[in-house]
């Protein structure tokens, strides 16, 4: 049940309540272990940026036959312009992956209680991440897929753990057309290294995919950093130090495609 | 189209504890009253599941506003009406409602200059409301231009509303600039219907409802030499139980509300912002000075409830899809980028 999950979740969540683990256990689902909650606040800002995502350990992203030709379709269309990219030109929701590539900054707050939350300078999202809920039903999703998807989060030893799942295939995966369907299943593992946030992403989605491949993202805390306004089609913050930035722009101002 | 992911046993339960948790959010901010030289700092973060109701909730119509909201604040959306009906509430009482115009919109101050309010012979009723057979009327916003909060007006701001009336009235233009995806400002994001979540901490509080975002740095002054911008700087402080927020700095492309009332890059808003009826209702008000626009400075108010149950599936973050101008009634264009910047 989803809101069973979620009611749950507000309980386990809550600091400000305090329950017991016979309370916990009385409700049904005692967890397996006590979590270990570390502190992950802060805003943070990649310091690198990549067009096309990076599989981790090297390589290309192992697209299989579908998936090749979904990927020189959204190509061509992009090149040709016969297709558009509407989550950057009417600045829509990137989805999971696409916007932890985010060449801008975001904040990651672990509230309200029962959920975490990434305020994101890019399109102004906010990433609701409610924890330990149950995700919809495929049949719930089936009628209601959406941009964001959904997601449930958790602690595993200090690492934050997201599973999402529901995203529409209206999307790409990164910014140079990489497809996805609406099968995609993302689990991302969140932690702090020293100064850094590191979130590795594995991506399930075997109707494009041979098998399920992960990125690495990792991003700089900047304390006392406020968040800018981001709106379309208006100018926005200098990113052009974050490195692959200038390379991009000058590959788009000479009508190239990353 | 619209899918609940719960039901209502669960919808109780997850009511009980946040009532707790509203509960004892409440007294450990009490508790620490005594020991920090802070005073009572407001609960106005709610736990993950629940909201403040700016008085939209589509699809389920069960996002009723509490009995003790009644009548005095009622947020009528469309959905409020029909379900009222439901429920038995009888026509009457709710056309009585919709006399005093609280149409999902600012409500009038207790006492002093209010927000501008609909022209007396074109009352706005929402297709919906229209349907469930409650008023007749304008379904577009036409701006009273008699009363006092129109005589506050400047000359060029009174035009401006003439003009938007004659086009409203032509089916033209009939859209809020919400509705177009454009960023809101402030006070426009108070009237947005969506919920209202946020996010407290003592170095900064973060603002969502719908699409839109906004920052409040505590305790800090306002910057030097700010740049406009759609929504300006918010600083914010407590006074007792209340959050005080202070904006300034904001462009002049915003409207303040939804009969498209205009401002000057001089605008100064002063929020306040308090939780009432035992952690059931937020109690929002603001004062506009705004010398470019406005003779005197107005205030108007807008009550938000604690709501549980907004489908999940309408919280995507989403304004542009299916938003195009089909009709072609010289709607404005919606922002866009014609090329990607990285």
């Amino acid at each position: 049940m989803w809101a069973g999950g979620l009611f749950i979740a507000l309980a386990l969540g809550i600091n400000s309540v305090a329950l017991s683990a016979e309370q916990v256990a009385t409700q049904g689902r005692a967890p397996a272990m006590p979590e270990v909650v570390t502190d992950l606040s802060g805003t943070y800002w990649a310091t690198e940026y990549h067009a096309k995502l990076q599989p981790l350990g090297g390589g290309e992203p192992p697209l299989n036959e579908a998936g090749k030709a979904a990927y020189e379709m959204n190509r061509a269309g992009l090149r040709d312009k016969s297709l558009d990219d509407p989550v950057r030109t009417y600045c829509l929701p990137d989805g999971i992956p696409r916007l932890l590539s985010t060449p801008y900054p975001f904040q990651l707050y672990q509230l309200p209680p029962g959920q975490v939350t990434f305020v994101h300078e890019l399109n102004n999202q906010v990433r609701v991440v409610p924890l330990n809920v149950e995700l919809p039903t495929d049949e719930q999703i089936l009628v209601a897929p959406t941009y964001e998807g959904y997601t449930t989060g958790h602690y595993e030893g200090g690492v934050l753990v997201i599973r999402g799942k529901g995203f529409n295939d209206q999307t790409f995966l990164d910014s140079s057309g990489l497809p996805h369907s609406d099968k995609l299943e993302t689990t991302e593992r969140v932690r702090r290294i020293g100064n850094q946030l590191e979130d590795i992403v594995t991506i399930h989605d075997p109707e494009y995919y041979s098998k399920d491949w992960q990125v690495r993202f990792v991003y700089e805390r900047r304390p006392g950093l406020r968040l800018q306004e981001y709106v379309c089609g208006e100018p926005h913050r200098d990113i052009s130090h974050i490195k692959g930035i200038r390379e991009i722009r000058e590959q788009r101002a000479k009508g190239l495609f990353p | 189209m619209f899918i609940r992911f719960h039901d209502l046993k669960a919808d109780i339960a997850l009511a009980c504890v946040l009532t707790a948790i509203l509960a004892s959010n409440m007294a450990s901010a009490a508790q620490s009253t005594a020991s920090s030289q802070n005073a009572l700092i407001p609960p106005l973060m709610l736990p993950y599941g629940a909201g403040w109701s700016g008085g939209g909730g589509r699809g389920n119509g069960s996002e009723v506003p509490p009995e003790d909201f009644l009548p005095a604040d009622f947020l009528n959306g469309p959905e409020h009406i029909e379900a009222a009906l439901i429920r038995g509430v009888p026509p009457d009482k709710i056309r009585a409602y919709l006399q005093t115009r609280i149409a999902g919109q600012y409500i009038p101050p207790a006492s002093g200059l209010g927000p501008i309010s609909d022209d007396p012979k074109h009352p706005y009723f929402s297709n919906s409301s229209q349907r469930a057979g409650v008023g007749k009327g304008s379904t577009v916003r036409v701006a009273g231009l008699e009363d006092a909060a129109a005589k506050n007006l400047k000359p060029w701001a009174l035009e401006a509303l003439k003009k938007q009336n004659e086009l409203a009235l032509a089916g033209k233009n009939t859209q809020p600039r919400m509705a177009r995806c454009w960023e809101v400002g402030i006070p426009a994001f108070d009237e947005i219907r969506h919920p209202l979540y946020i996010i407290q901490t003592p170095e900064e509080i973060v603002m969502y409802a719908g699409k839109y975002v906004r920052h409040i740095y505590m305790n800090v002054p306002h910057s030097k030499n700010l740049q406009p911008s759609w929504y300006g700087e918010s600083v914010g402080h407590y006074e007792g139980d209340t959050l005080v927020v202070d904006t300034v700095g904001q462009n002049d492309k915003t409207l303040v509300d939804m009969y498209r009332t205009p401002h000057t890059e001089q605008i100064q808003v002063v929020e306040r912002f308090r939780v009432i009826n035992s952690g059931k209702g937020l109690e929002t008000s603001f004062t506009v000075t705004d010398p470019g626009a406005f003779h005197k400075p107005w205030s108007a108010r807008r009550p938000r409830y604690v709501v549980t149950d907004y489908p999940l599936a309408e919280q995507d973050r989403i304004c542009a899809p299916g938003n195009e101008d089909i009709f072609n009634t010289g709607l404005e264009p919606m922002q866009k980028a014609t090329m990607p910047d990285f």
